[in-house]
């Protein structure tokens, strides 16, 4: 695909000349300056060290030692289970809602690659590099394995929906780290989109709408497993896919969202 | 006589369907009628479809190389970079997407697009009034006017299309209603359209009033003036696409308008909605060089009024130099020169229109102008949220100088207003744009002059071809 014009709005990118961009024939599909400027990157050293909130946009009182209020509600409600931490690459403010619309809504499938060097960086900070695990390691005296890979599970959609917008957009996210993906969850049910609810609503559904796929189970057992979504908004859905996963007994279960909002 | 009912089915086919689906294109699942009914249909041989985004077959070299190019059939979308892939849902395997038209709800290269090749439904009849015609309007058409509209409609009856150059206040609208007359008087359909919404606006009632017995559509986004089936349709080009082969008669306004020349797509929407071999009538102040070059070779049939209605010359435009404007308003001063003009227009109480290269500039220059104690002053773009209620205050007077981006280049007729060009040396300002932007002055019968002055640093080639294209114009006219 041609990656000199803007994906959103179209324009020239003007991307600064580099040896990199010189050198190379093709540069990949992405936005312009432009573009980029609007959207609001989360800086991970500043988030909530559990939903990956940033911390920058929310009143101090809500914060207590990096966690958002949210968050401690989570872990006082008790379902939480195995589910660990999230991380999002963009506040989801107006203009992300609007990339959102266009590629979820729209069916611009191919606005997720303009996304792919911040996925894939955000994804190698939370697998953690060796040097970084070292540092750690002499710090916490905690030693963790160099870089171990997760299974990265996209959530799933219901065939209705599917159906409908025909494309999964976590499946696309998820393919933009480049790994292998499992597909260890199946959504049977057609409930009301996430969307359309406010948060009292998708906080009181205790039903889960996800189904484990026993096929996967051997892929999961023991292995850290990584959710991929678009949006992380209340964290219900997450935990519900982590909760259906527990049964597969694995070691953990993080995810990563384009938006968090 | 037994009134078939809406839901009855005819021996051959339903009705709703056809009236639905003739003259339109529409995804299979867009359609408010069952799948297998249509698929019934498509046996029968009254419905076509064909795939929304087809493979081009470029011979055999693309073959060996294995390079496929891609075009969509509802946009004529071909550029290779406007199209996405993505592993789809429906079908279960790569599908390629068009991204021009995506607005519109995705076109893949599974979709299937569905037309009405059946019988074409038959309408009631247009009932001509009182005086056998169907147009009402009172006035009068001048003598140039009368033979342009006559010659017209004896082109558009022998089946080939018709330029109208006619300059800017000249009264190109009422030129064509004797030609849509006939053609409404026939039982055919006809389609007026012009790439801008504000256009559209502005002519909807006008032809309202003048067509009272036709039932008259209006097709823009947000429109609430639709009426299915209305043989007199007013578009936006962009309304076009969703037509396919319906009108009998095409009249583009302003062909030349942004976006029309710069996006293949509406060409394409316009081609699509006219029936094979309708005759087309374009009209224009500033065609287009390809519809220029073509009437003055003699392949386009056509006709060119030099004079405006009331028989004024055009005013020419003046030439100010005004040194590197993009710098001086960068440290926040105006170039002496213009502000001595826009101070002696007020102090005279002249409106004034400021056209300016881009929206940055705009607003920059706007609060360079307030901070020069000017009242009234107000900035206007495409995306202004006020822009319409900027545009009324101007009308009425209360503002006084009014900023703003080519947008208001056409359609806005403010009695006594004088323009200005800031920069009339940037590429966005073609001999097109300058020449309508001159065309805002000296609308009006009692203020037929008026200053127009472009501020430039150089002059540029378009501005130099802009004057001559007016000089011309005027000793054309006969002055």
């Amino acid at each position: 695909m041609n990656g000199t014009h803007c994906l959103i709005c179209g324009g020239i990118r003007q991307d600064p000349l580099t040896v990199r961009t010189l050198l190379l024939a093709g540069t990949d599909p992405g936005f312009c300056k432009n573009c980029r400027r609007k959207l609001a990157p989360i800086d991970l050293d500043d988030c909530c060290a559990s939903c990956g909130r940033d911390l920058r946009l929310i009143d101090k009182s809500f914060v207590s030692g990096s966690v958002c209020s949210d968050c401690r509600n989570w872990a006082k409600s008790g379902r939480n289970g195995l589910f660990g931490r999230n991380r999002s690459l963009f506040t989801y403010n107006e203009w992300m809602k609007e990339i959102i619309t266009m590629f979820k809504f729209r069916g611009d499938a191919l606005l997720a690659e303009g996304f792919r060097t911040e996925f894939r960086s955000v994804y190698r900070k939370l697998k953690g590099s060796g040097w970084e695990n070292l540092r750690d390691w002499l710090k916490t005296g905690e030693r963790r394995a160099a870089g171990v890979k997760y299974i990265i599970v996209p959530i799933p959609l219901s065939k209705e929906r599917l159906q409908e917008r025909g494309f999964n957009q976590a499946v696309l996210l998820a393919e933009l780290l480049g790994e292998p993906l499992t597909h260890a969850l199946v959504r049977p049910g057609s409930e009301r989109k996430q969307s359309k609810k406010n948060r009292r609503e998708r906080l009181m559904i205790r039903k889960n709408p996800f189904l484990f796929n026993e096929e996967a189970a051997g892929s999961i057992s023991g292995h850290k497993v990584l959710l991929i979504d678009d949006i992380y908004t209340t964290g219900a859905t997450l935990r519900f896919a982590a909760g259906a996963l527990e049964a597969a007994g694995p070691q953990r279960i993080d995810s990563l969202t384009l938006a968090h909002g | 006589m037994l009134l078939p009912r809406s839901d009855s089915i005819h021996p051959n086919f339903n009705q709703d369907l056809q009236r639905f689906l003739f003259g339109r294109e529409y995804q299979i699942d867009e359609l408010p009628f069952p799948e297998d009914m249509i698929r019934q249909h498509v046996r029968k041989g009254l419905i076509a479809l064909r795939r929304g985004v087809e493979a081009v077959d470029d011979g055999l070299f693309s073959l060996l190389l294995g390079s496929r190019r891609w075009v969509c059939r509802r946009c004529g979308n071909s550029d290779p970079g406007l199209f996405g892939s993505c592993a789809c849902g429906r079908c279960r395997k790569s599908c390629v997407y068009c991204r021009r038209c995506l607005n519109m709800g995705v076109v893949r290269s599974c979709t299937e697009l569905a037309t009405w090749v059946g019988p074409e439904p038959v309408r009631q009849p247009v009932t001509p009034g009182g005086n056998g015609g169907l147009c009402e309007w009172t006035g009068t058409l001048s003598g140039e006017q009368a033979a342009a509209a006559a010659e017209l409609v004896r082109c558009l009856n022998e089946g080939h299309s018709f330029l109208i150059w006619a300059v800017t206040g000249s009264g190109k609208t009422e030129l064509m209603f004797p030609a849509i007359e006939y053609a409404l008087l026939r039982g055919e359909r006809v389609v007026l359209t012009t790439p801008r919404t504000d256009v559209v606006r502005e002519l909807f009632p006008r032809m309202k009033a003048s067509f009272p017995s036709v039932p008259v559509s209006a097709l823009y986004a947000g429109s609430e003036d639709r009426i299915p089936d209305a043989p007199l349709v007013i578009s936006t080009t962009h309304q076009l696409i969703r037509f396919h082969r319906c009108f009998d008669r095409v009249f583009i306004d302003e062909v030349d308008a942004f976006p029309f020349h710069f996006d293949p797509m509406l060409e394409y929407a316009v081609q699509k909605a006219a029936k094979e071999g309708a005759p087309f009538a374009y009209l224009s102040a500033t065609p287009p060089p390809r519809l220029k070059n073509a009437y003055l070779r003699g392949d386009l049939k056509g006709t060119k009024i030099a004079r405006r209605f009331h028989g004024h010359p055009l005013p020419v435009p003046l030439f100010c130099w005004a040194g590197n404007w993009k710098k001086s308003v960068a440290q926040g001063f105006l170039p002496p020169a213009m502000l001595k003009w826009i101070k002696g227009k007020m102090e005279a109480g002249i409106q004034i229109f400021l056209f300016v290269p881009s929206v940055s500039l705009l607003r920059e220059l706007t609060e360079l102008l307030q901070r020069e104690a000017l009242d009234h002053v107000a900035g206007v773009h495409a995306e202004d949220p006020d822009r319409h209620v900027k545009v009324t205050l101007f009308r009425e007077g209360r503002i006084r100088i009014l900023v703003t981006t080519t947008i208001l280049e056409r359609g806005v007729t403010v009695p006594a207003v004088e323009a200005a060009v800031f920069g009339a040396d940037d590429p966005v300002f073609d001999e097109r744009a300058l020449v309508q932007i001159a065309g805002r002055v000296g609308r009006s019968p009692e203020y037929p002059a008026g200053d127009v002055v472009f501020f430039h640093n150089g002059r540029t080639l378009e501005m130099v071809r802009a004057r001559r294209h007016i000089e011309q114009m005027n000793e054309e006219g006969g002055f």
